[in-house]
């Protein structure tokens, strides 16, 4: 689609949704069948809604004390003190409004990443709500306005417009912060852009650690992070007699930076290679159409959507210089000086679904429902070439007698290079969904369904250069070829340098197809407690996949009870058994080199590149295990308590690969509501989770094992030369989190008051053992020495306490102070010494990570005015 | 004098209805019927006519202006003037009584429910109908609660005391609000558990900017079951939802879909990539868990971790990544920033520093994801 066509696409939705005006009839809205912008608020006020739900004195009803609770027993709130103003006198129309502007302070670390994390908090003016409605109590009809402000790039504003039961129009426009980092210090130029250049006191390729590490001293702190723009506009009405059309279409527009990488190879285990953190731009735009048709009948029921997406990147890709001196192992002149890298950043894509609805009722106070989709994701972006460099790439070993390992960077630096110029990349998407449901008593009700959906990847590509009769690629812009001899990425059926490279020459085209069926049946005993019990067969095809084939049979057992006095319990529990077809742990032979005419076995035979003994965790056996139990208990009349406690289990069969995986927790919370002057809630929620994992080093050098490039490197199995029992290890992460908190709100009349407190805290180890030192990355005395068992903590803890009061001067005039105090602490192991230099020697990092400790105050103050 | 005048008529309304409802109940008439009959309210419209306050409310006075207005469609769906005053299976017999007999007591419930979005569009609608719109067309005919307004289930309610069951609860919502967003409520998990629409939604009040919701956001509404996942969003990691900016229904449609968690879209990743379009690709070079599920990886409520991630770099990738040369070395204090041997793998953003374009790459020297 062109952009001229994109353009004109809002146009063409608004002439067809406001001729379909004419006789409009719907009851409501399709919004919850649209993903995303159902909600308009910010930090200041996530409700959007806070300024105007003051609740009235009078209650709910002189019928009786207090506010009724929900069918499960949560109270509801006291209704808001509402007032409507006639337009003009005898008018149909009324109106009501809030306009809420004032002034922003912050104090203290107000650039701490976790405190602007999706707020762009300012010292500043502030609109802190405005909102403006109007109502026609004869004809329905309404206009609805709210928006708030804290900066430019934090602020939404929202109209909807229509008339009840007929039609519906909304327009939007938002503007959303996220921070990623408030501590990056990249010493690259052109930020923002898609080509990163260095300063001038560095020498691309061929600058020293002292030079890189003094430039990254210089660098100054900046913001990386990115605002999403997003406009809207939606419109709903009846098309005829009873056929109820929507058409939606939204753009956003997303700018910003992003951390990126940017390798030259290994930097670890003593090797000369180069590994930078740089920074990519985002520049996206995405415009969103979606158009639905809907008939309610007696009987029949049916919708129809269309979903199109269209994302466009205007900054396609990511040039970058590295600053770091490359040198080959064999200790070689270097041919030339490799510092280009490039990144291709995501494509533009397309995206189609259609989808059909229809449900029939049937008798038994039944109802047969089907789905059926169709979708596609496509792109064809132009493709870059293999390489950016000039000149040559490699290593000459012919000084000391060997081969000749360099590649001219010519026959790879051009798109004449590719097999094809367009990646021409598409997945095209089915699905079909059929159950019926049977309620032929209150007392008994069946369902049945089955669910089938196909993703069909249709992308092809071979990676075979036509100017050199060669396959594969240039690993890592040139890099890994010129610090290990023959590595370049290149085989060459013709060239006894290069027939023995196993490299990735197609690419993999993933898809599966998913076959569901449920049958399940609820039993009510009394009139107080049900029963259901749901059983569940998975069958998987995962194409290109360790496994052909992944079952899983999975029982579910819910019951609610109503039986034990005021209480409502909701309790489940589900047994899930995950089995499959034969695992082979290497199902990707066909798109490597290895496949291809004319490719030799090395001497001793190809690495097994990985371990037989692996079971990836989304294929692998697996027993699954979760109960869930919610309690929600009405002390009197202004009292609920209610709580959750929850725990699952997975155990994987495996030795190598993920093992387990459990959590349990519990939240309580309490909710206090004696008067529509005063309210308070408090909670609690504490969880605990862990998961294990199993590996094993391979013997990839001589001192843990018979290293590679020896006999016996072919056996995959653990237990052999290549995967040795002595170099298996085990890893472990517990995390435990705490969350606490509490609200209370309380009106003395002209003044109100609000007071909250939230605690969130979370405790993260990494623990491990191994076999023995052959596990390790670093195997040397002093190394295995300080190995340990495990990583320092990590820890995340968040305070936040807010005050407001409200003064009413007149009934219409009034003034909010508030003020937040924000305290929290950070310390990931990820990042411990990152915050003393970010340059490591061939390594130079830009993030020094988030802040250790912060603390930030916020006071505010808002003249309100009631319209 | 505006205060006052509020107070005075819904109570002299109140009153007067208590008086009249006394005389007609403890009538010698009434107490034979009653006593006759106990199952029905032997009531016809002309008696709760006669007994009652007049029940117009406006009702059809846009059809009695203009004959030629067009015929009210019986669709049960669309037009809320249509919606038709459902039967109530614990009071079968039970007549409609009309919105003004309601409000003789129920003022101050009138009141609230006036600035309702629900309330308001009855009120609209009832121009064009018949004067059971608005109270009844919800909570069933009324004169056996009006008879005895204590008696047990004489009246449609969708509240916890309630004796009308959840199935009679939705099935008077659907009433209207059938298909659409709510083609798949039965047999979705929300309906299988005994929910009913007023856990949710309160539409006797605007305590919400929107939705009629049972309190005032979207979010608030899902925590008061869903706690863990809201406790979730607190966690160092997380989509900003406790900003403001979403809403769980943003993903989740809680009135039903053709998915387990009630996805708005057919899969995980299609509902991701309505945000994240740019993940979408496809990609020349995919990476198999990612391609499949975005949970492979990423806890999409909250996580520890960076970018919602379910375990740390590099034991994340770790759980697949056996293969020779370095993705398996076991990786220990030694490599970290403050160690003996500073390592890229475990620094920073790990294994993503290099294999940086994780989510696929488009690039054809890229399928590793360097490029």
């Amino acid at each position: 689609m062109s952009k001229r066509q994109l353009q004109l696409l809002p146009l063409m939705l608004l002439s067809l949704a406001l001729s379909s005006m004419a006789a409009a009839q719907v009851a409501d809205g399709s919004d919850t069948m649209r993903v995303g912008d159902m909600q308009y608020g910010n930090a200041l006020d996530p409700r959007g809604w806070t300024p105007v739900m003051a609740p009235g004195q009078e209650g709910f009803s002189w019928l009786h004390a207090g506010m009724l609770r929900t069918p499960t027993g949560a109270l509801y709130p006291y209704p808001r003190d509402a007032s409507e103003t006639p337009l003009s006198a005898g008018s149909d129309w009324t109106y009501w409004g809030l306009l809420q502007l004032g002034y922003i302070h912050l104090n203290g670390d107000k650039n701490a990443e976790f405190f602007r994390q999706y707020s762009d908090w300012k010292s500043g003016f502030a609109l802190g709500y405005f909102t403006l409605n109007f109502d026609n109590r004869r004809t329905g009809q309404y206009v609805e306005f709210r928006g708030s402000r804290i900066s430019d790039n934090d602020q939404y504003y929202r109209l909807r417009a229509g008339k009840y039961g007929s039609y519906k129009l909304e327009a939007f426009y938002r503007d959303m912060p996220h921070t990623v980092s408030t501590n990056a210090y990249p010493i690259w130029n052109g930020i923002g852009s898609t080509n990163l250049t260095l300063p001038a006191s560095l020498t691309p390729g061929g600058s020293t650690p002292a030079q890189i590490a003094a430039a990254s001293a210089a660098a100054p702190r900046r913001n990386i992070g990115l605002t999403r723009t997003r406009t809207g506009l939606s419109l709903e009405g009846e098309l005829y007699r009873g056929w109820v059309g929507s058409a939606a279409i939204s753009n956003e527009e997303r700018k910003g930076t992003r951390l990126w990488g940017g390798p030259m190879f290994f930097a670890f285990g003593g090797l000369a290679g180069g590994v930078n953190e740089t920074v990519r731009p985002i520049d996206f735009s995405t415009t969103d159409i979606n158009l639905s048709l809907r008939k309610v009948g007696k009987v029949w029921r049916f919708v129809g959507t269309y979903n199109g997406s269209f994302f466009r990147n205007h900054k396609d890709h990511l040039d970058y210089q590295s600053p770091f001196q490359l040198q080959n192992v064999l200790g070689l002149p270097q041919v030339a000086n490799i510092y280009q890298g490039e990144y291709s950043l995501e494509p533009n894509n397309d995206y189609h679904n259609l989808r059909l609805d229809l449900s029939r009722e049937l008798k038994w106070n039944g109802q047969f429902n089907v789905a059926a989709a169709w979708g596609t994701m496509r792109q064809n972006d132009a493709l870059r070439p293999p390489v950016t460099c000039s000149g040559v790439i490699g290593i000459d070993m012919t000084p000391i007698g060997g081969p000749n390992y360099t590649v001219p960077c010519g026959n790879w630096n051009t798109t004449a290079a590719l097999s094809q110029k367009n990646a021409n990349a598409r997945i095209d998407t089915g699905l079909f969904d059929a159950r019926v449901n049977f309620h032929p008593s209150t007392n008994f009700g069946w369902h049945a369904g089955l669910r089938w959906y196909k993703e069909d990847n249709k992308t092809r590509y071979l990676a075979y250069n036509p100017l050199t009769g060669q396959y594969g690629y240039i690993s890592e812009n040139g890099s890994q070829g010129s610090i290990v001899p023959g590595e370049t990425g290149i085989f060459d059926p013709r060239n006894p340098l290069y027939w023995s490279s196993n490299v990735t020459v197609r690419n993999v085209p993933y898809g599966y197809t998913d076959t569901l069926f449920e049958l399940g049946s609820d039993w009510q005993f009394g009139r107080h407690d049900s029963l259901g019990v749901t059983y569940t067969f998975d069958y998987n095809e995962p194409k290109y996949r360790e496994r052909k084939r992944v079952d899983e049979h999975r029982i579910k057992i819910a019951w609610v009870s109503r039986s034990l006095g005021d209480a409502t319990i909701r309790a489940s529990y589900e047994y899930a058994q995950r089995r499959g077809g034969h695992y082979n742990y290497d199902p990707y032979t066909q798109f490597f080199s290895e496949s291809l005419p004319g490719f030799v076995d090395p001497a001793t035979g190809l690495p097994a590149h990985t371990v037989a003994d692996m079971r990836k965790y989304d294929l692998s056996d697996r027993n699954e295990s979760k109960a869930r139990v919610i309690v929600t208990y009405p002390f009197g009349d202004a009292t609920t308590v209610s709580a959750t406690f929850y725990g699952n289990r997975d155990n994987y069969s495996t030795l190598i690969g993920r093992q387990n995986t459990q959590s349990t927790g519990s939240t309580l919370q309490w909710d206090w509501q004696p008067s529509p002057r005063t309210t308070a809630s408090a909670y609690l929620g504490i969880e605990t989770s862990r998961m294990g994992i199993a590996n094993v080093g391979d013997s990839d050098a001589a001192d843990n094992g018979a290293g590679l490039g020896t006999p016996g490197q072919t056996n995959p199995n653990l237990g052999g030369p290549l995967y040795p029992y002595a170099n298996q290890w085990w890893e472990f992460d517990r995390e435990r989190n705490t969350n606490a908190g509490f609200t209370l709100t309380h009106d003395f009349g002209r003044v109100r008051t609000d007071l909250s407190y939230n605690y969130s805290g979370s405790l993260g180890h990494v623990g491990y053992n191994y076999a023995t030192i052959g596990a390790l990355a670093y195997r040397g005395p002093g190394a295995a020495a300080a190995a340990g068992d495990g990583f320092p903590d990590n820890k995340y803890r968040s305070n936040t306490l807010d005050l407001g009061i409200n003064f009413d001067f007149t009934r219409r005039f009034g003034m909010r102070l508030f003020g937040r105090h924000e305290t929290g602490s950070f310390t990931d192991w990820h990042y411990l010494g990152l915050d003393q230099t970010l340059s490591y020697g061939s390594r130079i990092y830009t993030d020094k990570g988030p802040q250790r400790s912060y603390s930030v105050t916020l006071l505010g103050a808002m003249f309100n005015v009631k319209l | 004098m505006r205060a006052k005048s509020i107070w005075l008529a819904p109570l002299s309304s109140a009153v007067l209805l208590f008086v009249a409802m006394c005389l007609v109940c403890w009538s010698p008439v009434m107490w034979a019927q009653q006593t006759a009959s106990s199952s029905s309210s032997g009531l016809s419209q002309s008696d709760i006519a006669r007994m009652l306050p007049a029940t117009d409310m406006g009702a059809n006075d846009a059809r009695n202006r203009d004959p030629h207005l067009r015929p009210v469609s019986d669709n049960p769906a669309t037009p809320f003037d249509a919606a038709t005053v459902p039967k109530n299976p614990l009071a079968p017999n039970a007549d409609a009584v009309g919105a003004k007999t309601c409000i003789a007591c129920h003022a101050l419930e009138n009141v609230q429910a006036s600035h309702s979005l629900h309330v308001a569009s009855f009120r609209a609608g009832a121009a064009n109908t018949g004067p059971q719109a608005a109270c009844e067309s919800c909570h069933g005919p009324g004169s056996d609660h009006a008879k005895n307004p204590t008696a047990p289930g004489s009246i449609i309610a969708f509240t916890h005391d309630a004796k009308t069951s959840a199935q009679t609860q939705t099935a008077v919502c659907l009433g209207c609000h059938a298909g659409g967003a709510r083609q798949h409520w039965l047999g979705s998990v929300h309906e299988n558990r005994g929910m009913s629409c007023t856990d949710c939604h309160n539409p006797m009040a605007r305590q919400s900017p929107e939705g009629a919701l049972a309190k005032p956001s979207i979010n608030e509404v899902c925590a008061s079951c869903h706690q863990d996942i809201r406790a979730k969003f607190n966690r160092r990691s997380h989509m900003p939802l406790p900003e403001g900016q979403m809403a769980c229904t943003d993903c989740h449609n809680p009135h039903g879909t053709i998915t387990k968690p009630l996805l708005k879209t057919d899969t995980v990743n299609e509902t991701c990539y309505t945000c994240h379009a740019e993940k979408r690709g496809p990609f020349l070079f995919e990476h198999a868990p990612v391609r499949q599920n975005c949970l492979n990886c990423h806890d999409v409520h909250g996580s520890n971790q960076q970018t919602l991630l379910v375990a740390p770099v590099p034991m994340l990738c770790q759980q697949c990544h056996t293969m020779t040369r370095h993705p398996n070395d076991l990786q220990t204090t030694n490599g970290l920033g403050t160690g003996m041997s500073p390592d890229e793998r475990i620094m920073g953003r790990g294994c993503l520093t290099c294999h940086t374009n994780i989510h696929g790459s488009n690039n054809p020297s890229g399928p590793k994801f360097h490029k």
